[in-house]
């Protein structure tokens, strides 16, 4: 039994709302980057079953993921170093108060 | 596609971008092992070093290739349009490192080593974005330019500005990093290869048998993703935040480095992607496509000039302008024409002198007076006399006032898009440079008419002060001469009007 590919681009698209809705809507700064991981992960599912069901299925898109999922581990561990950096100044993880530049 | 032996090509080609690649990892060796015993300014000058070397490799480049290089099917391409922008990268390092070896003696930052070479392998990921035609290569190089300015952004690790700073750029990069990648993802669907020149033969047939809709979702979230790193319009509300919270030295980075290598980015992908497709009528491109960067355009001057009046903050001032100056430059882009490569390069080229110096001058102020505020700059007419002209000289060229590099770079630009017939645009940008002028002369105002709050001399490190002169007087000079390096851009880089050898010579 084959899975459609209208599917699998549906579950990466539902995936990628939700970690941009988190983004730009959760208050904990970790969940904030936790969504951000979401969306990433989303376009990963894209670039595999298009691998496989694309318009001219080729190898390169799981290449391509091999990629995206090293930057985007390296991406959240800064993130989480400047977020324990800023912990140090300032003991709070919620976004809402990082205001300090607000004019 | 033929496979070839990595040993048969010629690497020669590619050492600007191995010297800078070896020296940020034998300085970050360097600084590992010796660091205590080594003075601190030591590292600064290697870097340095290496930036000048690989300068002049890339000049070698320039008078040597005749015709594109490109290694592994164009995952790395050597061909004009990148050595033109590789040109400009490693000027705006340079002056950055020149300026940051004054900054860092007032030690707000700890960790110089790694000031240093991330400052270099920045570089390297923008150097890699102007030269690939590959979207995983870019992507990487994008990547590695973006990480490198994120912690550079976080290094006063005692700021709490900083800190905060550094994680808003961390987020939106983030965002936008997945926002671009999505839309990769559906280019990648549509045609089943990275490399960009088979992208735009096979997106223009994915675009006739019916995915139309696929291949214009991809272009907005492309180019949505990539107006983060050129901080326009749809994309801009970092700018302000990180700008502040920088170091001066890497604010000048960002607004200048950062953004001309999200230009070429930009320009490369998105216009040889879509080259071919048509929307049934014309090419999608230079219609629609155009249209929208032509909003983006628009947006990204009225929002920067009028949300720079309100600021106090210098640096945040800044930052409106610089997105700004984001709208203006992507104005050749609508649609292109055959001489929008030398206006977006001289324009760049004005930019970077300009920024570096004003931002130089913003520096020392700052550091002295303790406030990034408007009103350090008072009186400093009386206290800096040269300090004050020269910031005076960058203001009137960033608000594009004659006699100065930045009028030739915007006079290029109006004048191109009167020949496209594009009257609207045309007016905005008028409009919006007029603008502009009220804050640029709020801080003459400042510096010639207020009284400060000392009379005294300010004390200016010498090699800031030289530096400032260097590029009042460039910028002066350009104004006056600005043919000498259109002439060189369109003999070196743009002779046969292909956009520095961008586009294959298949292409119609």
């Amino acid at each position: 039994m084959t899975v459609s590919i209208t599917s699998y681009l549906m579950v990466a698209l539902i995936l990628f709302c939700v970690g941009l809705y988190g983004a730009l809507t959760k208050r904990n700064a970790v969940v904030v980057l936790l969504s951000i991981e979401l969306m990433l992960n989303a376009v990963n599912i894209n670039l595999v079953a298009f691998s496989k069901f694309g318009l001219y299925p080729a190898v390169a898109g799981q290449i391509f993921t091999l990629f995206t999922m090293t930057v985007a581990a390296a991406e959240v561990a800064l993130g989480l170093a400047i977020l324990i950096a800023l912990y140090r100044n300032k003991a709070t993880v919620n976004v809402d108060e990082m205001d300090q530049m607000k004019r | 596609m033929d496979v070839k032996d990595i040993f048969s090509y010629d690497w020669s080609y590619l050492l600007p971008e191995f010297i800078i690649l070896g020296f940020a990892t034998l300085l970050s060796l360097l600084d590992l092992f010796a660091g205590k015993r080594l003075g601190k300014q030591v590292i600064g000058w290697l870097s340095l070093v290496g930036v000048v070397l690989a300068a002049v490799f890339v000049f070698v480049n320039v008078n040597t290739l005749d015709k594109p290089y490109s290694y592994m099917a164009d995952m790395i391409r050597i061909d004009d349009y990148g050595n033109a922008f590789k040109l400009l990268f490693l000027g705006g390092t340079a002056f950055a490192l020149l300026i940051s070896l004054s900054y860092l003696k007032k030690g707000e930052v700890q960790h110089s080593g790694e000031y240093y070479y991330l400052l270099l392998t920045g570089l390297l990921g923008a150097m890699v974005m102007a030269s690939s035609a590959d979207l995983i290569t870019l992507f990487v190089g994008l990547e590695l330019l973006s990480l490198s300015s994120y912690i550079l952004v976080g290094l006063r690790k005692k700021s709490l500005q900083s800190n905060e700073s550094a994680f808003k750029y961390v987020v939106s990069g983030g965002i936008a990093t997945a926002i671009t990648l999505f839309g990769m993802s559906y280019i990648y669907g549509l045609t089943g290869t990275t490399h960009v020149y088979e992208i735009s033969m096979r997106l223009a047939e994915a675009g006739m048998a019916g995915y139309q809709f696929l291949v214009y979702v991809a272009f907005v979230f492309l180019v949505v993703g990539l107006a983060f790193k050129i901080s326009a319009a749809p994309f801009h509300m970092w700018t302000p935040d990180v700008y502040q919270g920088a170091p001066t030295p890497i604010t000048a980075f960002l607004a200048v480095v950062s953004k001309a290598a999200g230009f070429s980015l930009l320009f490369r992908v998105v216009m040889i992607s879509f080259f071919n497709v048509t929307d049934g009528v014309g090419r999608f491109f230079f219609q629609e496509g155009s249209l929208y960067l032509g909003l983006m355009a628009a947006a990204s001057m009225i929002i920067g000039n009028t949300m720079a009046i309100r600021q106090t903050n210098v640096k945040r001032m800044m930052a409106y302008s610089g997105i700004a100056q984001a709208g203006y430059l992507l104005v050749p882009f609508v649609p292109p024409t055959t001489l929008f490569f030398s206006e977006v390069i001289f324009y760049l080229f004005a930019y970077l002198l300009v920024s570096f110096g004003a931002f130089a001058v913003i520096m020392v102020v700052a550091q002295e007076q303790q406030t990034e505020d408007l009103k350090g700059f008072a009186g400093l007419y009386h206290r800096s006399p040269i300090m004050a002209v020269a910031m005076s000289i960058f203001l009137l060229s960033l608000a594009g006032i004659p006699v100065t590099a930045g009028f030739f770079g915007k006079f290029y630009l109006f004048m191109g898009a009167l020949a496209q017939e594009n009257y609207w645009l045309s007016a905005i940008m008028i409009v919006t440079s007029v603008i502009s002028y009220y804050y640029y002369f709020g801080i003459i105002r400042q510096m010639y008419m207020r009284p400060g709050t000392t009379e005294a001399k300010m004390a200016v490190p010498k090699g800031i002060w030289v530096f400032v002169l260097v590029m009042a007087v460039a910028t002066v000079f350009f104004g006056a001469f600005p043919g000498l390096v259109t002439d060189y851009v369109q003999t070196h880089f743009n002779p046969s009007f292909d956009f520095g050898n961008m586009l294959p010579p298949n292409f119609q």
